[in-house]
């Protein structure tokens, strides 16, 4: 009997009555470092598109000209967060939890490098690729229909009845060459190599 | 507003059934609905309770991008659901296809397409808070008053 009226009392006190009925686990804040999806600092956004030749996710970040001034636009629904952009840009314009400042603590950095490849059984030497490649008609204006030309500063050029590759270095990954291509005999590759400096200090 | 109006908004406001289907993801987003349920976001406290069957189910989750196999059942699921209803996309899958939408890829979203989507809830995968706070800012607009609005 005792017991029932110790228990009573007990479950009858206001406040374990107002903690059965109301508790709740502490409000879950977004912690500081939490990887959201990118935002604009502030900085001037050069235009060079580092960040969507990084970006792994089809349709999440575009780079668009906003009257004299370019600024990248992410479209949540197609970014993942990966950060990749925010850490791959040259000028410090995106940001995103803590990801500048450990790339900067770390000394790390993204190289990357283009890989053209031909495919010869498809490639039918229209020469497409080399005279729709902004580059290479930045190098050789006189570049011919056919693809040819006298310059060997050019990226890539059609010679002796097939496209030579001359200078992969000076590809920017524009794949330009590729929605020009008739039968999809050329690739362009992206190639990403993360690198750290040993010194601690950027380059 | 009718004693009986009142009365089913209340209850509906403290039990929300949720049910989640899997329509092709990489089960990412299935993690965190699971992380949901587990003590730290206690999805219970809220008043909503995971059953998984469609019958009883006011809340639809739909979590990835549609492969060829869920074209048809879809629809089918959420005809089982009694109204009022509502279903979230979970995830960017059901949105945009996230990184599956490329040439060649075999997933048809967006879920859209496919069934009536209340609120989308993007991420890859979204946190669970994100998850908790879609579910508990659509559940008033849908239910509440809902056989009012009908007539
Ligand atoms: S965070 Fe990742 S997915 Fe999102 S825009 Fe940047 S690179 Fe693309
Ligand atoms: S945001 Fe950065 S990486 Fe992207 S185009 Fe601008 S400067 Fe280049
Ligand atoms: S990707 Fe662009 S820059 Fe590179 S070779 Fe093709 S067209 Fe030229
Ligand atoms: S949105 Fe991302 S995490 Fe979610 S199912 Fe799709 S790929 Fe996986």
């Amino acid at each position: 009997m005792r017991s029932i009226v110790y228990y009573v009392r007990e479950f009858l006190r206001p406040e374990w009555l107002k903690k059965f009925f109301f508790v709740k686990t502490a409000p879950l804040v977004t912690p500081p470092y939490f990887k959201g999806y990118p935002t604009l600092t502030g900085k001037d956004c050069t235009g060079c598109f580092t960040c969507m030749m990084i970006c792994p996710a089809p349709d999440a970040i575009a780079v668009l000209r906003r009257k004299e001034q370019w600024e990248p636009e992410v479209y949540p629904g197609h970014c993942i967060r990966c950060g990749l952009c925010v850490e791959a840009c040259p000028e410090g314009v995106l940001a995103s939890g803590r990801v500048t400042d450990l790339a900067r603590r770390d000394a790390t950095a993204f190289w990357h490098s283009f890989h053209l490849e031909v495919d010869e059984s498809l490639c039918m030497r229209c020469g497409n690729c080399c005279v729709s490649c902004p580059i290479n008609r930045q190098i050789d204006p006189q570049l011919a229909g056919t693809g040819t030309s006298t310059s060997d500063e050019v990226i890539m050029r059609v010679s002796s009845g097939r496209v030579r590759i001359l200078h992969e270095e000076k590809c920017t990954g524009c794949k330009t060459c590729e929605t020009q291509c008739p039968s999809g005999a050329i690739r362009v590759a992206r190639m990403v190599e993360g690198v750290q400096f040993l010194d601690g200090v950027e380059s | 507003m009718s004693i009986l109006q009142s009365i089913k908004n209340a209850v509906r406001s403290r039990s929300i059934h949720v049910s989640y289907i899997d329509v092709g993801s990489c089960n990412g987003c299935d993690i965190e609905v699971l992380a949901c349920l587990a003590p730290r976001y206690d999805i219970e406290q809220y008043g909503i309770y995971v059953h998984n069957n469609p019958r009883e189910a006011d809340v639809l989750l739909v979590i990835g991008s549609v492969t060829p196999q869920w074209e048809d059942k879809l629809r089918n699921i959420w005809e089982k659901i009694p109204a009022p209803k509502a279903a979230i996309a979970i995830g960017n899958c059901p949105i945009s296809g996230c990184v599956y939408a490329r040439k060649g890829s075999l997933t048809t979203p967006p879920v859209k397409n496919y069934i009536p989507i209340a609120a989308e809830v993007p991420g890859c995968p979204p946190r669970p808070t994100e998850i908790l706070s879609a579910i508990l800012s659509v559940a008033p607009l849908i239910f509440k008053d809902y056989e009012e609005k009908q007539s």
